[in-house]
């Protein structure tokens, strides 16, 4: 459980909140680079981390993210013409660059100075592995641009995709951390699912529905390893990383892509799954791009024209009830990325953490809490950089590893859980 | 809808009784761990110590594992890297035997040495249902805060 002041400082993320502070520290996800497809393109309406923003891409190619509304009467610029480097507002022709500077105020005599001092908030755009990325702190402590591994191999390595989950981004992400409910949720879609099957670690998991976990505090979050007994007493591990304050990396399988999340806030009750999925040794094959586009894996299928999944709470997932009893799917909902997102919005926008009971196997929860709460303090009352904004902390892998029953997997798979150019990932 | 009309008719009923926690120390710098932790003013967690083959309490007063197996929801087994946590395994049978709850913690186990994290992993992992590893000991404070202890 946590107090509800508690609660409230991790789950709220806006403006001049400490863990909206926190999350303007690092480089996020804010759109897909395929939602500006090219210059002068339309604009794309972007909420983040309860802020309302637009973003667009000039004649010259120059990606902007500025304030959603108009300076003169507050009229969206969504609204607007994209036109010879600027934004200009539908109702009355004023005119904003990529830096949120107004560069033409028509109503006022040529040559006035007046538009010069109209300036919208604006935060940089920077293309990187498919994906347009934002830092909204201030200018001076911007860090390092991301070192991701999934963002920085080859484009024909990676894929991302992202959807709307409509709750607290805290909830979506103890979702990704806790390897306890692998078992129960997603039992059945293991040996099915196209981008999960033929993995000989998925003998090792369906073998033992009950792993034992231990985690470890890493330079940037947490390790969490899920053991499983192995051949001749040695222990599977699958060992997950997180770092702060929302990325995840799930254990690959076979020769199957690595696959993770990141979770950004958009507002307190809604955030964005961004899912990726890369092999650092070889481009994506066309039936893994194909399953990927299909919804199969931890993607999803959407409402035509938007990124809000097809199977939603509107229509309580497309639960089938059938295939539940038949024991074809463990909770009826198909596919990974649903069963998670079916249950994390059933807890409600932003779940009470003063009424849960938690247990042992939670400690991951715990842990990630506790060292988010101090990393907050520390950054707020000290001003110290939190855990996970030097790229240092981004560069690595998560590992399904066999292992001698004594060692600490993180010093045994030390190397594994790194990421190094040119070598395979950790994988059984 | 938000959060609050979404939880406006949630029946607020309570849903589970308090647990019982042990808090075992299995090796010295585990009992200085434990002996700071008894003066938080725990409700349902009593502190203990095993790193003297036998299990007493604070005061070295001898209490019955099974006794105290018996009557706790979960025991949490502390000890510090260097593998002096000889008595996870009595504790350990105890506990498997009435299907009771482990959690082993390894505090400092971060910056120790790796032998030493190695001899307190093997001593502690085949009776420990969940293992952390952490490097500050105020972890367990926000453990026990967070499992109700």
């Amino acid at each position: 459980m946590l107090k509800k002041e508690q609660n409230d400082l991790l789950t709220q993320t806006g403006p001049g909140t400490p863990m909206g502070q926190m999350f303007r520290s690092y480089w996020i996800p804010a759109l897909l680079a395929e939602e500006l497809p090219e210059n002068d393109c339309p604009p794309v309406r972007v909420k983040l981390l309860s802020e309302r923003m637009l973003a667009f891409r000039d004649t010259n190619g120059r990606y902007g993210l500025i304030d959603e509304f108009c300076a003169h009467r507050g009229v969206s610029l969504w609204f607007g013409r994209n036109e010879d480097c600027g934004l200009r507002c539908a109702y009355h022709g004023w005119k904003y660059d990529v830096t949120g500077q107004c560069v033409e105020v028509p109503s006022e005599p040529d040559g006035s100075p007046y538009a010069k001092t109209v300036q919208l908030k604006s935060y940089p755009l920077i293309e990187l592995g498919g994906i347009l990325w934002t830092h909204m702190g201030s200018p001076e402590k911007r860090p390092p641009l991301p070192e991701w591994e999934f963002a920085t191999v080859p484009p024909a390595h990676s894929i991302t995709t992202k959807r709307v989950q409509e709750c607290n981004w805290l909830q979506a992400l103890e979702g990704g951390i806790d390897s306890s409910h692998v078992s129960f949720l997603h039992r059945g879609d293991l040996n099915t699912d196209p981008l999960f099957k033929g993995a000989k670690g998925n003998q090792y998991n369906l073998g033992d529905l009950r792993p034992v976990f231990e985690v470890v505090e890493s330079p940037g979050g947490l390790y969490i390893g899920a053991r499983r007994n192995a051949e001749n007493g040695n222990y599977y591990w699958r060992i997950t990383q997180w770092v702060m304050p929302n990325f995840t990396m799930i254990p690959p399988r076979g020769d199957h892509p690595i696959h993770g999340h990141f979770w950004v806030p958009i507002d307190d009750e809604n955030c964005w799954t961004w899912s990726y999925e890369y092999h650092p040794m070889r481009p994506l094959r066309s039936a893994e791009v194909a399953a990927v586009r299909a919804g199969k894996g931890i993607h999803v299928k959407y409402e035509p024209g938007s990124y809000r999944p097809l199977a939603n709470k509107d229509n309580d997932y497309l639960i089938d009830r059938t295939a539940q009893k038949a024991g074809r799917s463990f909770s009826g909902v198909e596919g990974f990325a649903m069963q998670d997102a079916s249950v994390q919005e059933s807890m409600g926008p932003i779940v009470d953490r003063t009424k849960e009971r938690l247990v042992s196997t939670d400690n991951g929860i715990i842990m990630a809490r506790v060292r988010m709460i101090l990393a907050v303090k520390a950054l707020t009352d000290k001003g110290v950089t939190p855990p996970g904004v030097d790229p240092a902390h981004q560069r690595v892998r998560s590992a399904a590893i066999i292992l001698p029953p004594d060692q600490p997997f993180k010093i045994a798979a030390g190397e594994a859980l790194t990421a190094r150019p040119a070598v395979a990932p950790a994988s059984v | 809808m938000n959060s609050a009309a979404e939880a406006r008719f949630r029946i607020q009923a309570v849903t589970s009784y308090r647990r019982a926690v042990r808090v075992i120390a299995l090796d010295m710098p585990g009992e200085d761990v434990v002996r700071r932790l008894a003066k938080g003013g725990w409700e349902h967690t009593s502190f203990l110590s095993a790193r003297q083959e036998m299990l007493h309490d604070l005061a070295g007063q001898p209490r019955n594992l099974i006794d105290e197996v018996d009557t706790a929801d979960l025991v949490v087994m502390i000890a510090a890297p260097g593998g002096l946590a000889y008595t996870a395994s009595m504790i350990g049978e105890a506990c498997s035997a009435r299907r009771v709850m482990t959690t082993g913690l390894i505090v400092g186990g971060i910056s120790a040495p790796e032998g030493d994290v190695s001899k307190t992993l093997m001593q502690l992992r085949p009776w420990s249902l969940m293992v952390v590893i952490a490097d500050a000991d105020d972890y367990i404070d926000h453990m026990l805060a967070a499992l109700r202890g």
